[in-house]
């Protein structure tokens, strides 16, 4: 329980069992969808492709066989693009489980700093300079990364040599945020810090923290949207030309195109976006069970019951495990049809190359880095949830985590109509 | 996470019988039902009308993920004027940037613009 001050080295061992897990899942589902299902789709896009070409060379009716070819390099996508997804991300998963665990379970039980209280001092860390340096490294070799990544997602292979230094600035990145963590969050999630200072006394320095983050975030989608609505309202997209805005009414309808002239009034294309936007919301509700569940006391006279609609949840550790489990679930399947998406879009000559593309990938993409970064997170909390348990004592925890996971839905309700409907 | 329960989570819970998290749960499923289907359906609808729904049904949706999923309706309040300072560059840069001239970045200076030759020794 959460009441001990040191945890167990075969707690680790156990995080590093399921790394192992983990990648097999991806490597299962990357021979299931990509390799099998894409690799059949990819024939039967080849055998059409045949059909078109000799239909079209011999002068007869070409149409039906070129939409049998485009459906299937669609579903081709679809498969190649979502098993490659989930293997990337469960490598991701595995290895920050992996490492984490072997690190802590090579360590003496009473090196795992979990003997913080609330009398700890504060104390100076490196961490958020090196941190600084990693997004440095990361946005300085982001261009190539792009060139990179995209033939990736168009499901074309390559190599990923242009990924270098990105790849760099992001292992700096996570090398500082470990440290950080290591040296300030107790796994038992006990020795809350209190702030003393004006405006925020009395109040926990986690909380105040990550509400002073999430203002700084608010400020960086606020930039991404202020630069889409500059270009919005110079571009003359179809919606401008037909409302005969400013100068637009002498242009030809077609001449910009948006993500959102490609998605919204095709059901298939936004099916995607509007899978996640509900996925998101789930989520959201989750986290929020999970909270609640965590925060709930039980007694013999009040003891826990399984909601209707979940009859196999045993007791509140069950209940929390589920609920952070389902929202890491719905969370990697955002990622996983961002990515097929993407892949449509890429498809269709929509590329980051454009201006439309470029704020278009950038914005969606740094919400999907968020997305992903908390899954990370979750793993985390999924995996303190199976060991040492949540309870009314350190289920903040939770309460932390919901606050940044809120605000990524809350930066998805304007993103969403922003770029995908209007 | 609040306490105690507030007077709209009392009302809430008396009136749906459901606690508020799962009363917004609903109505943040619902809103999103209307915004999807408003545009899909409404193929034929003006620019500005477009403008409305998706505004209205954004600023519904982020006052209940805002209020009650992130609790700033039941934290101390200070944690709502956390949340509502950096809304001051958010107007600034939504008014000063992005509905400024759009034709600006077009006509920048040329000191404003890639590869300006800044101490004239360029070819």
């Amino acid at each position: 329980m959460s009441s001990t001050a040191s945890v167990d080295n075969n707690i680790w061992m156990k995080a590093v069992m399921y790394a192992g897990v983990i990648a097999v899942i991806g490597l299962v589902s990357y021979g299931a969808l990509a390799v099998g299902a894409g690799g059949y789709f990819h024939h039967e896009y080849e055998e059409n492709k045949e059909m078109y070409e000799e239909a079209k060379a011999n002068g007869e009716d070409y149409s039906e066989f070129k939409e049998d070819k485009e459906a299937a390099h669609l579903q081709y996508l679809n498969f190649k693009v979502g098993g490659t997804a989930i293997l990337y991300m469960c490598i991701v998963y595995a290895a920050f489980l992996g490492v984490g665990g072997f690190i802590n379970s090579t360590q003496p039980n009473e090196e795992h700093h979990d003997d913080h209280d609330d009398h700890h001092e504060h104390h100076g860390s490196f961490s958020p300079i090196i941190f600084a340096l990693g997004v440095m490294l990361f946005l300085m070799g982001f261009p190539e990364f792009v060139d990179t990544v995209t033939p990736l997602i168009n499901g074309e292979g390559g190599g990923a040599s242009g990924a270098l230094l990105s790849t760099i600035g992001l292992v700096v990145i996570v090398a500082a945020v470990g440290n950080w963590w290591r040296e300030d969050l107790p796994f038992n999630g006990e020795g809350e810090q209190i702030a003393t200072s004006w405006p925020f006394e009395g109040q926990d320095v986690r909380k105040v923290g990550l509400w002073v983050f999430i203002m700084s975030e608010i400020m960086v989608f606020a930039s991404f949207f202020s630069s889409y609505l500059r270009m919005r309202t110079e571009w003359c997209t179809d919606w401008a030309i037909r409302a005969e805005m400013g100068e637009c009414a002498d242009v030809a309808l077609g001449t910009v195109v948006t993500a959102s002239d490609l998605l919204r009034y095709d059901l298939g294309k936004l099916m995607p976006g509007a899978i996640n936007t509900f996925a998101l919301i789930i989520s959201s509700y989750t986290i929020v069970l999970a909270l609640k569940t965590a925060k709930s006391k039980y007694t013999e006279d009040n003891p826990f019951k399984a909601p209707k609609l979940l009859p196999f949840l045993k007791d509140k550790k069950s209940a929390v495990r589920f609920y952070l489990l389902a929202t890491f679930l719905l969370g990697s399947m955002f990622i996983v049809l961002k990515l097929i998406e993407w892949s449509h879009l890429i498809h269709e000559g929509f590329t980051i190359q454009s201006p439309q593309g470029s704020i278009f990938y950038i914005a969606t993409g740094a919400h999907g880095l968020h997305v992903f970064v908390g899954l990370l997170v979750m793993l985390y909390m999924i995996f303190k949830a199976d060991t040492i348990e949540f309870d009314e004592d350190n289920g903040q925890g939770i309460e932390y985590f919901g606050l940044y996971w809120h605000f990524v839905d809350l930066a998805w309700v304007a993103i969403f109509p922003a770029f995908y409907l209007y | 996470m609040g306490e105690h329960q507030s007077k709209m989570e009392i009302m809430i819970q008396n009136t749906f019988k459901m606690d508020v998290y799962a009363f917004s749960f609903v109505v943040l499923m619902v809103f999103t039902v209307i915004e999807v289907a408003a545009v899909f359906l409404g193929e034929d609808m003006s620019l500005y009308t477009v403008w409305a729904i998706l505004i209205g049904v954004g600023i519904i949706k982020a006052y209940f993920i805002a209020a009650w999923f992130m609790h700033l309706q039941t934290d101390p309040r200070t944690y709502f004027w956390t949340s509502m300072f950096p809304f001051i560059f958010v107007a600034l840069m939504m008014w000063g940037i992005g509905l400024s001239n759009p034709n600006a970045v077009s006509s920048l200076p040329a000191w404003c613009t890639p590869n300006y030759d800044i101490i004239g020794i360029m070819p």
